[in-house]
């Protein structure tokens, strides 16, 4: 399962990050790591992209760069 | 609180303390660094004031503010760095700010910490400590984490991390004597480097000895220039930019086995295993010396932002936002940039003429000075009010949290044309005025962002191209001047969409856009730092823009005026030029030597288009008036009720600002004579044509000006130059051939 299919308010605990490059080192510097857990907030009123909380702050990432992270879903 | 130390302490003594400082007291160069949002500009707004200059980092997009003052008796240089998450070399921001501070090697770098969001602040702060350069760190927006209750061990922070952590609230100016006092402590009695390493786990720590044994024994050169420590494990790490820097290459053969062992021993990659590093040592620490309370609370972030980015009303709050942001900064700096207007035509020209004659200056030099210089400045001082209006918003936008929300809204229209969502706020900024649009594309942070921007921003129909439109749709379509006007805007709208589709997949292609961005908590940015960044930008662009805008207009007073005692304007160079050119336009329907000379007057700017054409085609029909110069009293006394009114009008706009007036497409009166002359030389085709010509050509050499200062290259510039002729001309000859074709006009 990837963080794209999470719906807001559900959360997820981090398994692998399959974005490659600048895109792979970004999202590691904004503490989005294996391991990690993040809880979706909002989907834009447009559709994407999609905020989460990690690390007790607010991110935005487009529903693509979220297909690339995948994770287990926490209760 | 008094921040300002000058004025603290009053020219302390200076006979005697001047020697003493003079042998004592180096001057001090201070970096502050910091994440985004964590209150770096407040902070360095509150330590330098109106000392503060803003500039550019040589050869990039990225702002760089710099202040000098004393403080405490000594100088101090403190130059802001880019805010940044990391220091790995993916962004420009992070490029400059990491070779800023391993080839300059300040005294001391103030580390501005967001205490609210420690975790993710210390990551950057550990990669800091790596450079092993003194550091002290500002624990900023304390009062919010004592308002939620969080309970901050200060003294623990300090020994763990073996620094000096200071709490600061930089919107109250609270703790930054503190600050500096710790700053210049530490600066005057450096502690010894090996005092306090921050180490990673053991594989980490293996790896880089044998890194950092490989670097000293074989490359001396490069363990003198860069930090050992950090050079390690950027090496590690595979940095590209540091890699090609230095020349290192893996030829030895413990290094390479040093990091494959560690890589396999944590079955992961090595970017990955250095940010777990980094972020786990953050993560530690922060559970260690902050607590925060059981029961939390709900923010008063997540409040507005359950009604700002909400599913039904996110769109129709932002559209709302921008249309007043839109009529706030151009209908307040409307008035004025119209009376600054007034004061230079009118009696800014007489004076000069004036003087000029009490000198005795040949006739050329009065009109050089009135109709080039003049004119120049005029033209400078317009965009005077509206650059300031925009700065103002675009910061305090920026400054509240906004900004990223409007982006979040607005990114899934945008990003189908291949643009971000923060492009929204220039594309229609460019509705009211290209210039100031060109300067906002310095919200986004990716140069592909910015640049593919700033190509489709002249697409915006902008509001000098108006009086243009409505001449022609005057004489030729005044039963329907509403729809065509509209079909103007529109077609530009489309073309940007159209234009934007191809360059995603031309120009930029290859290039991966991200949009992973930071929601801040909304705060409310200080009307003092608000100030200060929107007179800083604002006086920027008046400097640089403004000595181009002066050359250009000179240039332009030379074509149309030389070769000098020409009395036909089709004899003068702007003439001869319209002539030489006439031809290209031929196919479009309107290869005039006049249509030709006012399109080319258009590149300066469209405001001159009109009246270039009344000169050319009315041909001083109307004779001036000859009415009795005023006096300078009536003159002084004319600017001063004149700025009264243009005051009281901006002020009313302001409220007003519920009645769209910016568009209307009142007619001017004074027009007729124009609109017969074009009646005889266009047809509506050729009309149309030619409406559509001035909508896509090059907007004017401001934006030009706007362009490269932004960039830093006349590259983008060229781009855009290309693209918008051959465009315009396309579209010109489509319309007009095509509609020959099915047997219009």
């Amino acid at each position: 399962m990837n963080l794209s299919g999470l719906r807001p308010g559900e959360r997820g605990k981090i398994t692998r990050i399959g974005a490659v490059g600048p895109i792979r080192r970004r999202l590691m510097d904004m503490g989005v790591l294996v391991g990690v857990q993040v809880r979706v907030e909002k989907v834009a009123p447009l559709g994407d992209p999609i905020e989460i909380t990690i690390k007790s702050y607010k991110l935005s990432l487009r529903k693509k760069e979220a297909e690339e992270i995948t994770v287990e879903a926490v209760q | 609180m008094s921040l300002n130390p000058a004025q603290k302490y009053p020219d302390t003594i200076p006979a005697i303390d001047t020697g003493k400082v003079m042998g004592l007291k180096r001057p001090l160069t201070l970096a502050v660094a910091g994440n985004p949002n964590a209150g770096k500009s407040t902070l360095i707004n509150a330590l330098a004031g109106t000392r503060l200059q803003v500039g550019n980092w040589p050869g990039v997009t990225v702002e760089k503010k710099s202040a000098s003052f004393e403080a405490n008796g000594r100088k101090i240089h403190l130059i802001d760095l880019p805010g940044t998450y990391s220091l790995s070399p993916y962004t420009q921001e992070e490029i400059v700010a990491r070779d800023y501070l391993v080839q300059e090697k300040p005294d001391v770098i103030i580390d501005v910490v967001d205490v609210t969001n420690l975790e993710r602040n210390l990551y950057l702060t550990i990669q800091l400590l790596e450079l092993g350069l003194p550091l002290v760190m500002a624990l900023n927006v304390y009062d919010e984490a004592l308002q939620k209750g969080y309970v901050v061990d200060i003294k623990g922070m300090e020994k763990m991390l073996g620094i000096r952590v200071i709490p600061t609230v930089a919107t109250k100016k609270t703790g930054l004597d503190e600050l500096l006092a710790a700053v210049t402590e530490l600066a005057d009695h450096p502690l010894p480097r090996s005092l306090k390493i921050l180490r990673y786990d053991q594989d980490i720590e293996s790896a880089a000895a044998v890194v950092a044994g490989h670097i000293q024994a074989d490359h001396p050169q490069l363990a003198e220039k860069y930090p050992v420590r950090w050079l390690s494990f950027k090496f590690m790490e595979g940095d590209e930019q540091i890699i090609e820097e230095t020349g290192l290459t893996p030829d030895d053969a413990a290094v390479t086995q040093a990091v494959d062992h560690l890589i396999k021993a944590h079955d992961s990659d090595i970017e990955s295993i250095m940010a777990d590093a980094r972020y786990s040592l953050a993560a530690g620490l922060t559970q260690e010396v902050l607590k925060k309370p059981e029961l939390r609370k709900i923010e008063l972030t997540e409040k507005i932002d359950r009604i700002v980015l909400n599913r039904w009303l996110g769109i129709p709050i932002f559209l709302g936002a921008m249309w007043l942001m839109f009529k706030l900064t151009f209908d307040v700096s409307k008035p004025l940039a119209d009376w600054l207007t007034a004061v230079t035509t009118g009696p800014g020209k007489r004076w000069a003429a004036a003087l000029i004659a009490l000198l005795h200056g040949p006739d050329w030099t009065a009109s050089l000075v009135t109709d080039g210089i003049m004119a120049g400045v005029g033209s400078v001082l317009v965009f005077v009010p509206v650059i300031f209006a925009m700065m103002f918003f675009i910061t305090f936008l920026e400054g509240s949290g906004y900004m990223a929300r409007a982006a979040f809204v607005m990114d899934r229209a945008m990003h189908s044309i291949g643009l971000h969502g923060k492009s929204f706020i220039p594309m229609l900024l460019g509705f009211g005025c290209n210039v100031p649009a060109i300067y906002a594309t310095r919200t986004l942070e990716n140069t592909r962002d910015k640049a593919l921007t700033a190509l489709l921003v002249p697409l915006m129909s902008c509001g000098a191209r108006l009086p243009v439109y409505i001449v022609f749709i005057g004489a030729f379509f005044a039963a329907h001047a509403g729809t065509v006007l509209w079909s103007v805007y529109v077609f530009g709208i489309g073309l940007a969409i159209l234009m934007g589709l191809i360059f995603k997949r031309t120009l930029f292609r290859g290039e991966a856009p991200m949009f992973i961005m930071e929601l801040p908590p909304y705060r409310m940015p200080s009307f003092r730092s608000l100030m200060i960044h929107t007179w800083e930008k604002g006086k920027h662009f008046l400097i640089k823009a403004g000595t181009y805008i002066l050359a250009v207009s000179v240039l332009v007073w030379f074509l149309l005026n030389l070769p000098w005692g020409v009395t036909q304007k089709q004899d003068s160079y702007l003439g001869r030029l319209g002539q030489a050119v006439a031809p290209i336009f031929k196919p479009l329907g309107f290869g005039t030597w006049e249509a030709s000379s006012a399109l080319i007057s258009g590149l300066v700017a469209k405001e001159i288009v009109v009246g270039t054409m009344g000169e050319i085609y009315v041909k001083r029909a109307e004779e001036e008036k000859k009415a009795a110069p005023p006096t300078l009293t009536e003159d002084l006394k004319e600017i001063g009720t004149s700025l009264v009114m243009a005051l009281r009008n901006s002020a009313t706009n302001v409220f007003s600002s519920f009645a769209p007036s910016s568009l209307s497409t009142a007619e001017d009166e004074s027009r007729a004579g124009l609109k017969t002359a074009i009646q005889h030389t266009f047809t509506p085709l050729s009309a149309y044509a030619f409406i559509l010509f001035v909508l896509l050509y090059m907007p004017c050499a401001v934006v030009a000006i706007a362009m490269r200062q932004e960039f830093g290259t006349w590259k983008w510039f060229g781009i855009a130059f290309g693209y918008q002729m051959v465009l315009a001309w396309t579209v010109a000859f489509v319309v007009y051939q095509g509609g020959r074709l099915v047997g219009l006009g």
